[in-house]
């Protein structure tokens, strides 16, 4: 017998399965055949991450598990993060909402944000995932979407009504968020998105507007840094290039390093994202509404986008336009003295801290990656789920988190104070060396921005001022770690430690003087601030400089506050203390079930609270057998700021 | 002088250490693993593990080739004998570029491309292809 049709049959055979084993699975529909929503082409010299992974294998795994990357999905069982199968969510505003899933689609049913009817839609991609995850739906209309009237709280594992996942004033009915997606979140949730509105969006209802948005991939992508791929991709498929700079050590003029950047258009890189930003003028709004933002990495950011610094451009044309359009384009993202207070924006910290606007030297400059690395470091001992949480470089996080500000304010090269901090760190921080109070991280970039339910640290670096409490509302480092004390005692310390003149408190006996500033901010401060302390309430740091026996009952007023994310977070507070661990309560629950909740928490703070934690504190409001001083608590509470807070998150 | 060497013998013996070599080598990988080592494993040290894995591969695999050959010449089925010397030599040689490249690919390497050991791979794998043709047609 010949060999031939052996050889040949065989190769059939082989061809045959391999046919076979592809076309078993489910069919999948090419992207550009997508409708409903927007979707992935490439273009624009973009190539997509996965054309990094054969080179790059360790950073297109760091980034992939990274929060960057699945800022937004396509909606399928495995990108969401709870079940839709069946499920009946109460959390909203008007009817429960439904939820279904058939195969591998996604279906929900709910009130119409945009009408008074009841709708049944294909949910078709999600936002986020970290802190919360958003759901789009297709709305019929080209490829606009809309967002479902819930939201998935992670950190609870819970449905919550949208407004309830904002700082967002009572009363008010969050505003329809239809088309936001395509409008506004493809510039940062997508890379290199393009919005596409046939007509400028927000001028019309967006279920009037067409729009054909893409994006070169859903999420924040390697491009989104490095800026377009495809050159470099197709520039490196030849070997000899690739080694011959493996060996020099040469940058591939091909790709964008933001490393290889100097630390302002380095940092650019994050702040095209990371910063409060807004068009130059309406031209280049209805480009960017059209063929999307035209900044690539390494190009001059302030170039294209009006990054808003009140310290510096608050008498220009463009922000007296927008301060016109808007009186609360500042006060909602800014203290008064130009301190960025909402989370996302922390290039706006970053420009404003003397470690980088007086830096002189580029080695010597503070930047985004002085702290932060986007990639986990060989050398990095975490797991990737943990570097993932908020991508601190190992120099950053853990115990040695003081080796950040080492790098600059070491011995040899600080000056002042900072000289001392290697040897003996205690002698600038007056506290213990291995104490909270030395880490440097707790003084100069305390929990002073808001956004997504909780704090986060400043990223404009500073110096605990009363001063600028007193001048901008912002509550200091000091106060918000020793929650028990008073701006004298902190003002009084600052004076006799770093020589820091001591401000005008008042008379004798003001509120300043004889009551814990905590309390003050807690109880006559805005939503803002009252939510800053009800978290310092929570922090382990916190609670044992202050002694945490008599922080249930302020907590507990807090169950019962006006503003849903104030009540979130005082709850939580509240559950970190050990008489609460358990402790039922429904941050969005109606107003009756709130209050009960709150005499409940009362009832068991009188329960277990100890003998230690009596004996009267008239700094903290408290009687000698336990209670609250009530004249005091309702003239703090009658004096609060009752401004509506809206948080641009 | 090629006449008087037993090629069959030199093939079984050079195939079977070459196979305890190299499944010694399969065995520290494994141990490796095992130990959860982070030179091996870590998601930045991919390239190696792929590398080493195909040292191991490459190396086991060519060792029972090796024996193959040696019973295929202790058969007699070579009809051509004059071939043998050089068939032999680039059997060996193969089994020591392509598997020896792999590994010093492994040993230092540059993100997702190998040390500069792996150019002994493709002179390997030049050698193996000739040396399986000339053994096929001396058969």
């Amino acid at each position: 017998m010949r060999a031939g049709p052996l050889i040949v049959a065989g190769l059939a055979g082989v061809a045959a399965l391999c046919l076979g084993f592809g076309i078993v699975g489910e069919p999948v529909v090419a992207e550009r055949h997508v409708v409903g929503r927007p979707i992935q082409v490439a273009g624009d010299g973009y190539a997509s991450s996965d054309a990094c992974q054969a080179c790059h294998p360790s950073q297109f795994a760091s980034w992939r598990r990274s929060y960057h990357r699945t800022m937004t999905q396509v909606a399928t069982p495995e990108s969401i993060a709870t079940s839709f199968d069946d499920v009946r969510v109460d959390d909203v505003p008007g009817t429960s909402m439904r939820l279904q899933q058939r195969g591998r689609e996604l279906w929900a049913e709910f009130d119409d944000p945009d009408g008074p009817r009841r709708i049944f839609r294909q949910v078709v991609m999600t936002t986020g995932s970290h802190n919360q995850q958003i759901y789009w739906y297709a709305t019929g209309q080209s490829r606009v979407l809309g967002q479902l009237p819930a939201i998935w709280l992670t950190a609870d594992a819970r449905w919550i009504p949208r407004r309830a996942a904002v700082m967002h004033p009572p009363g008010q009915a969050p505003s329809s968020e239809t088309g936001a997606w395509n409008g506004v979140c493809v510039s940062c949730h997508s890379t290199n998105g393009r919005p596409a509105f046939n007509t400028p969006f927000g001028s019309q209802a967006p279920l009037t507007q067409i729009a054909d948005t893409t994006a070169a991939q859903f999420g924040v992508g390697c491009e989104s840094c490095h800026g377009p791929g495809d050159t470099h991709a197709r520039a490196n498929r030849s070997p000899a290039r690739r080694y011959r700079l493996h060996l020099t050590g040469g940058a591939d003029s091909t790709i964008v390093q933001p490393a290889r950047l100097n630390p302002r258009r380095g940092s650019q890189v994050c702040g095209q994202c990371h910063a409060f930003w807004e068009f130059p003028d309406p031209q280049a709004e209805r480009r960017a509404n059209t063929q999307g933002l035209p900044y690539r990495p390494g190009d001059e950011l302030t170039a294209t986008r009006f990054i808003v610094q009140p310290t510096t451009n608050m008498g220009s044309p463009t922000m007296k336009a927008f301060l016109e359009e808007d009186p609360g384009f500042i006060r909602d993202i800014f203290w008064s003295d130009g301190m960025v207070r909402a989370t996302g924006r922390e290039y706006n910290g970053l420009i404003e801290s003397p470690c980088f606007k007086n830096a002189r030297d580029e080695a010597r400059t503070l930047e985004c990656s002085s702290c932060h690395t986007m990639h986990k470091t060989s050398d990095d001992t975490r797991s990737l789920a943990a570097w993932a949480d908020d991508q601190l470089a190992p120099r950053a996080a853990g115990d040695n988190a003081n080796d950040a500000c080492l790098q600059c304010h070491a011995a040899n090269v600080g000056s002042g104070l900072s000289r001392t901090l290697p040897s003996n760190v205690s002698a600038h921080t007056k506290h213990g060396p291995d104490s909270s109070g030395s880490s440097c991280y707790n003084c100069h970039m305390p929990y002073t921005t808001y956004g997504l339910l909780k704090t986060i640290r400043s990223h404009q670096i500073s110096n605990p001022s009363v001063q600028a409490t007193l001048a901008t509302g912002r509550p200091n480092a000091c106060n918000l770690c020793h929650l028990d004390k008073t701006l004298a005692w902190t003002a009084d310390l600052l004076n006799k430690w770093y020589g820091t003149p001591p401000p005008d408190l008042g008379p004798a006996g003001s509120d300043e003087r004889s009551v814990a500033a905590a309390l003050l901010w807690l109880l006559r401060g805005d939503a803002g601030q009252r939510a800053i302390i009800a978290q310092s309430m929570g922090w382990a740091p916190a609670q044992h400089a202050s002694r945490a026996g008599w922080l249930a009952p302020y907590l507990a007023l807090f169950l019962d506050d006006p503003y849903d994310a104030v009540r979130y977070i005082a709850a939580r507070s509240l559950r970190s203390l050990p008489e609460f661990g358990g402790f039922a309560y429904d941050y969005v629950a109606p107003a009756a079930a709130r209050a009960a909740m709150r005499v409940r928490a009362m009832q068991i703070w009188r329960d277990t609270r100890r003998d230690a934690d009596r004996g009267g504190r008239p700094e903290l409001l408290m009687n000698a057998d336990g209670t609250f001083m009530a004249d005091a608590v309702n003239r703090l509470v009658r004096e609060r700021n009752n401004r509506r807070v809206v948080y641009r998150e | 002088m090629g006449a008087d060497i037993d090629y069959a013998r030199r093939h079984l013996r050079f195939g079977w250490w070459s196979l305890f070599v190299f499944a010694t080598l399969g065995l520290t990988l494994e141990l490796l693993h095992g130990f959860k080592v982070r030179v091996y494993l870590d998601v930045s040290n991919e390239t190696r593990r792929l590398m080493w894995t195909l040292a191991h591969a490459h190396g086991t695999l060519l060792a029972l080739v090796h024996v193959i050959a040696g019973l295929t010449m202790r058969s007699g089925a070579i009809v051509k004998r004059p071939a043998l010397p050089l068939i032999s030599t680039c059997l060996i040689g193969a089994s020591v570029l392509l598997p020896g490249g792999f590994f010093l690919g492994g040993i230092a390497f540059y993100s997702g491309d190998p040390g500069l050991g792996v150019i002994l791979v493709p002179a390997g794998a030049v050698l193996l292809l000739f040396a399986i043709y000339r053994l096929a047609r001396a058969t």
